[in-house]
């Protein structure tokens, strides 16, 4: 399989605020996004040829924000999909901008997540007539995203004894990582306690163990290493990328087990093949946590501990500021807000250039204090390599590998 | 046009839905759970489908099989989506694994199938009941004249292997 290796980096990225009622449209907010990270990346109307976003039906388009920006495309393209897609739409522009179709891509998805189109599946999405492939689990109540997952989850407990304490240490992690976030829409630390007393939610899920649902754009823009090397922020460098791998027979992935199995297990030779490295080079992880749980699988998966060990891994300390190898910096899902997975990339872009914008005073300049005591340092010192890991689906994911 | 009102869902197979068009059609007038089985190679799936997952062929037949199975996984929902499962709750969803097929082609394959445990009166059976393991066969919910939705119930036959339940 080839490689693009060093060739592509990820040059600007921005967001909108993260919200409950945004009052706005999907179109204004993309808008803006797509503007704050171009103008961090120091690219001008002219510097942006291509556009692409990924959506469910509760989106606005490329070819409407581009325009109230007065970027004239060369290329644009919306697809379908949440969970997985910002890594696999990467590489795609990645392919679009190597076929000499374009030479600059801005990368968005835009979601009124909480004030409309609910991610949790109730309103709107709730209300929808079930049919095809859906006959054969919505009529059993089972159709939010947790309904979807949480057999798995439930396998993994009996299969490998992994607990809900274990798991709530995910949750724990990333709200201390919210608390260095000024950005984060839920900014205060919680307890392995306080996600076990939380509410049910779908056994074995506690509320706390359910990501947020939040209105908000979120945007990056992927170029050539050689245009990046001229633009204003230090470029951040793409090792290899792999985009909506799956598992055998995803119409319906209970057929074909292990069930705890997830679809890292088939994308991990692809995205690690292409950079080079080992599990053992890599300094920060963003992995997906629209729940504890999918962390947890993913990390695994992946190889940064053994099959069935995750739940050891991610209550060791390893996944917090201050450990070997933080997951999620920014509080992501769980704390931050809920951007179908494209917010985890952004931050890990932020932590390789050294400016991630926590609360010490000099972060712009790279000045950190790597006090990651509440209200503080979101820094991780040195960080050279990053992984993000992309989940749709127990039988859908997607990585990316970045350097610095 | 099949148009099935189920706890406040709309369930829709329009005559062009050749993958489901005749599975709850037949699910009623049988009362038999029927699989598409791939006359080339005999191999049994689910869901319903056109192409033979393991060796292309697009010939297929129903196939009678005996509904008996254990739960393989499941989950018990507390926080109802859909309105009409709010008066449900909790109520636990089972991935059952079905005797016939276990372990084919591959050991990691098996025909499995998602539905709620009921009750005989179609009530949700009661989560302490509800375990990994535990045995269970088909039932029918008649809903409609041409249309029933097979969901399971548990057996007095002993568990496969270990019964594990949620300690939460």
């Amino acid at each position: 399989m080839g490689s693009l290796r060093d060739k592509y980096c990820i040059v600007g990225v921005g967001e909108t605020e993260y919200s409950r009622q945004s009052a706005r449209s999907t179109r204004a907010m993309a808008v803006e996004a797509v503007r704050n990270a171009m103008r961090d990346a120091g690219l001008g109307r002219d510097g942006v040829d291509g556009m692409m976003s990924y959506q469910s039906g509760d989106s606005t388009w490329a070819n409407w924000v581009a325009p109230d920006l007065g970027i004239r495309l060369n290329f644009y393209m919306d697809v379908f999909g949440g969970g997985s897609s910002t890594e696999a739409l990467i590489g795609l522009a990645m392919g679009a901008i190597e076929a000499g179709m374009c030479h600059t891509v801005a990368i968005f998805r835009s979601m009124n997540g909480y004030s409309d189109f609910r991610i949790g599946g109730t309103g709107a999405r709730a209300a929808q007539p079930v049919r095809g492939l859906d006959l054969a689990q919505v009529p059993f109540g089972m159709r939010s995203a947790g309904q979807n997952f949480a057999p798995t989850f439930m396998r993994h407990m009996y299969e490998y004894g992994t607990t809900s304490e274990q798991v709530a240490h995910v949750r724990v992690a990333h709200s201390k990582h919210a608390s260095q976030n000024p950005k984060a829409f839920l900014k205060d630390r919680v307890t392995v306690a306080d996600v076990l007393a939380s509410r049910w939610i779908c056994k074995p899920l506690h509320l706390l163990d359910c990501c947020l649902e939040t209105d908000n754009a979120t945007a990056l823009i992927v170029t050539g290493a050689e245009r990046a090397r001229d633009l204003r922020r230090r470029p951040v460098y793409i090792l290899g990328v792999a985009g909506r791998v799956n598992k055998p027979r995803t119409d319906f992935h209970w057929a074909h087990g292990p069930i705890t199995r997830v679809a890292g297990y088939h994308a991990r030779d692809i995205v690690f093949g292409q950079a080079g490295i080992t599990p053992d080079d890599v300094d920060v992880t963003g992995s997906y946590d629209a729940f504890t749980f999918t962390t947890m699988l993913q990390l695994e998966e992946y190889g940064f501990c053994k099959k069935g060990e995750g739940g050891q891994y991610v209550s060791s300390g390893i996944i917090e500021l201050g450990g070997r190898r933080p997951n999620n910096t920014s509080g992501s899902h769980l704390c931050e807000g809920y951007t179908h997975g494209i917010s985890m990339v952004i931050e890990n872009v932020r932590q390789l250039r050294g400016q991630v914008d926590d609360y010490c005073p000099g972060w712009e300049d790279g000045k950190h204090s790597y006090d990651y005591s509440p209200g503080k340092c979101r820094q991780v010192k040195d960080a050279r390599i990053t992984m993000n890991l992309g989940w749709a689906m127990p039988p859908t994911g997607s990585a990316l590998i970045m350097r610095n | 046009m099949a148009s099935v009102e189920y706890r406040g869902m709309n369930l829709v197979i329009p005559e062009n839905d050749s993958e489901w068009r005749e599975h709850f059609k037949l699910a009623r007038s049988s009362h038999r759970l029927m699989l598409r089985s791939c006359k080339a190679c005999g191999l049994m799936r689910y869901p319903p489908s056109h192409g033979c997952p393991w060796c292309m062929s697009l010939d297929w037949e129903w196939r009678p099989v005996s509904g008996r199975g254990h739960i393989y996984s499941y989950e018990v929902v507390h926080h109802a989506i859909q309105p009409g499962f709010k008066e449900w709750t909790p109520y636990a969803v089972v991935l059952v694994e079905l005797d016939e097929q276990r372990g084919r082609p591959t050991p990691d394959e098996a025909l499995r199938v998602i539905a709620n445990l009921v009750t005989p009166e179609f009530r949700p059976e009661p989560e302490q009941n509800v375990a990994i393991g535990k045995r269970v066969r088909v039932v029918f919910q008649d809903l409609a004249p041409d249309f029933a939705l097979p969901q399971f119930t548990l057996t007095d036959e002993p568990p496969e292997g270990r019964a594990w339940r949620f300690p939460g």
